[in-house]
């Protein structure tokens, strides 16, 4: 089974203070940290298990620039067979259906059995692109994937879906599938496995490469774009409290204790 | 194995293991875990396929303390065994997640707590420290460790220590956010190429630095950069050997009284693993007031507190009592006040149990350097405490 898995990098959040940029449709990098899309980590982990099954090939794709080479890397080092990675000044300012041509564009010239993206990317968080992929190569899919069965060239996966519902699909192969988080536990990628690698070759295509024109792709190419980043507005009625952290407790008691919150 | 030349008996010489079972017997988490450390020895040489130890979470609850390789008579050293076991799970990637994420955060942020670069000198903000970088070379350097930059609690340690160097006299500085982890721990759990990473990263540094001492919080960075680190030129001391220095050649005095009776909990990486068990107990004693008695098991015989190799991130097998618990029992029934000790997971391990054990009204924990601040007169503000 030949398994194509698409990876993003993206900068690490949740720990970070963000800075809104000068133009205001993006956020300060410099001092950010990047790694695999986490959703894409759980991906290459279900396609290695699934090669580990069954045999067959697994090729990770990365749409960006240089640096993406890092976590195409650590796929290589993960299990995958092959790296490929995607590179134009015009694919810049791409949204999810923008994204989802540039894909498309080159998988639907490479063997495939099945697709894997995330359900969404932890930066911009469009959950788009991997329907939007499955639409464009004409592809069955389900996406919010948390388990994967595989018998002859049907595959049985659960879905999660709202209010904590689960539904059962089958799908015939060729297909794809958006990956959930939390159904494996991807295993760890260790330095010494990534120098391993480290020499391995990872091709790079162009726009022209992929017989993308300018107007497919990046900002003309998308069907939305941002205009404008800001922080939400503070809101009335919050209270910080000041103090040590003895002083804050007991503040913090006083106050639960007037407007009835405990006894 | 395809990544070392040797396996690992050979590498480690498992063969001429006469099993006689010293190792076992000094270890630690024998009373209370499925790990036998002579049997792993003995599996380790004879088994063809070493994959039988990846379902053996035992292998987890060794702390790296060395008991065993100190006490063997081959000089054979059966917690690297450990090791490299854990050094071929990491390889295959099949650790626990708790531990991915302690490597992750190591990797990434350069601290396996995960926690921002940028917030890795918050504790110094308003302390005015030197930034090594921009000191003439010779000087002293302090090497602040992950666990005091990031932890409340062990905050507290660092900037103790930095009121008991100024009071001494001591220009120095620190790497600021230019520092990252050690590697001891991440060495322990079995990231070789992430602990030389790291060490590149550190070395780096301490080149532009060149100080001519690198003084340590931890005993743990202490071992890591003094026995593990290739190439450092400069002299590394765990802090209770530069501060007792200090009062030696009389730099250094504390005069006000700090009436308290105390035990001292010896850190397994000072004094098992490198000798260190008369400065700190020196320096605890030159401060007035202090009324000082030892544990029965001290010194070579100390029990570990169960806080290293990576026992922080992963609890193991972890039945039955933890051994900090035990030790805090031990020092109520002597009778202390505080248990001093002078490693940050020693400290944070301790006040654990002292809490588990509802103990926190009748006794403290407290770090050597705390209490040395004390006698100069200077309270630390510890975060949550008083
Ligand atoms: C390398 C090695 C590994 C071994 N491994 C094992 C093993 O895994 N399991 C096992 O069952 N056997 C093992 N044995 C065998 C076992 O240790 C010996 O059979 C046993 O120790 C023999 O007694 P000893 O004379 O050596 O005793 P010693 O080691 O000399 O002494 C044992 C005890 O005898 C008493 N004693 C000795 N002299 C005096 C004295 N003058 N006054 C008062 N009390 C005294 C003390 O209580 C002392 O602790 C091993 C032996 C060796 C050498
Ligand atoms: S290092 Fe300590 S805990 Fe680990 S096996 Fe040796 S004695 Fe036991
Ligand atoms: S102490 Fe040394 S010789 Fe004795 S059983 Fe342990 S490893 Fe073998």
């Amino acid at each position: 089974m030949d398994i194509i898995v698409c990876i993003k990098r993206v900068p690490e959040t949740a720990e970070a203070d963000l800075v809104i940029d000068g133009t205001k449709k993006a956020i300060e990098t410099d001092d950010l940290v990047y790694s695999i899309n986490e959703w894409d980590n759980y991906a290459v982990e279900a396609a290695i298990q699934l090669k580990e099954a069954e045999g067959g090939t697994i090729t990770v794709i990365s749409v960006g620039p240089e640096e993406n080479n890092e976590v195409l890397r650590r796929a290589l080092a993960m299990g995958a067979d092959e790296a490929i990675r995607l590179t134009d000044p015009a694919f810049e300012g791409s949204d999810a259906y923008a994204m989802a041509k540039v894909l498309a564009a080159a998988i639907k010239d490479m063997p495939h059995d099945l697709i894997l993206t995330g359900v969404q990317a932890d930066d911009d968080g469009f959950g788009a692109t991997g329907v939007a992929l499955a639409q464009m190569l004409g592809l069955p899919y389900a996406a919010l994937v948390t388990d994967i069965k595989k018998e002859g060239d049907t595959l049985t996966v659960h879905r999660e879906l709202e209010g904590g519902l689960e539904e059962v699909d089958t799908l015939k192969l060729p297909a794809l599938l958006t990956i959930q988080t939390g159904i494996n536990e991807p295993r760890y990628v260790s330095i010494m496995g990534i120098r391993r690698v480290a020499k391995k070759e990872i091709a790079a295509k162009g726009a022209a490469d992929l017989g993308l024109s300018e107007n497919d792709v990046g900002l003309n190419g998308s069907m939305s774009q941002i205009e404008e980043l800001f922080f939400p507005p503070v809101g009335e009625g919050a209270e910080i409290i000041e103090g040590t952290m003895d002083e804050k407790a007991e503040t913090l008691v006083k106050i639960l204790k007037e407007r009835g919150g405990i006894a | 194995m395809e990544t070392m030349e040797q396996s690992l008996p050979e590498r480690l010489d498992l063969y001429t293991c006469i099993q006689c079972g010293k190792c076992t017997g000094g270890c630690p988490v024998s009373i209370k875990s499925p790990l036998n450390i002579r049997r792993v020895v003995r599996e380790s040489a004879v088994r063809e396929d070493l994959h039988v130890f990846f379902s053996r979470l035992e292998i987890w609850d060794c702390t790296t303390c060395s008991t065993c390789a100190i006490r063997c008579p081959r000089g054979l050293r059966p917690v690297d065994a450990i090791i490299g076991l854990r050094e071929m799970m990491v390889e295959e990637g099949r650790i626990e997640k708790t531990i991915i994420d302690a490597l992750d955060g190591a990797y990434k942020y350069g601290n396996p707590w995960g926690r921002a670069k940028n917030k890795r000198a918050e504790w110094a903000q308003d302390l005015e420290i030197a930034n090594a970088l921009e000191m003439d070379p010779g000087q002293i350097l302090y090497f602040v460790c992950c666990a005091a930059s990031y932890d409340p609690r062990v905050q507290s340690v660092a900037k103790s220590l930095a009121t008991v160097l100024r009071a001494g006299g001591v220009n120095f500085g620190i790497l600021g956010n230019k520092e990252v982890c050690c590697g001891s721990e991440i060495r322990r759990m079995g990231e070789v190429g992430l602990f030389e990473m790291l060490m590149e990263e550190n070395m780096k540094n301490f080149t532009k630095v060149n100080p001519q001492t690198i003084v340590t919080t931890s005993p743990h960075c202490m071992n890591a950069l003094k026995n593990e680190y290739e190439g450092l030129g400069a002299e590394v001391l765990h802090y209770s050997q530069f501060v007792w220095r200090l009062i030696e050649e009389e730099k250094l005095s504390f005069s006000t009284e700090v009436p308290m009776k105390v035990t001292y909990h010896d850190p397994c990486y000072l004094g098992k693993q490198n000798g260190v068990f008369d400065e700190p107990r020196n320096v605890l004693k030159s401060i007035p007031g202090i009324e000082f008695t030892e544990f029965g098991r001290c010194r070579e015989n100390s029990l570990c507190c169960e806080g290293g190799g990576g026992r922080m991130w992963m609890e193991g097998t972890n039945v039955g009592k933890r051994l900090s618990e035990i030790r805090v029992e031990d020092a109520l029934e002597m009778g202390v006040e505080a248990i001093v000790t002078a490693c940050p997971f020693c400290l944070l391990t301790l006040e654990d149990a002292v809490k588990t054990t509802g103990n926190e009204e009748k006794i403290k924990v407290i770090d050597l350097m705390e209490l040395a601040s004390m006698g100069l007169g200077v309270r630390p503000e510890v975060e949550g405490r008083r």
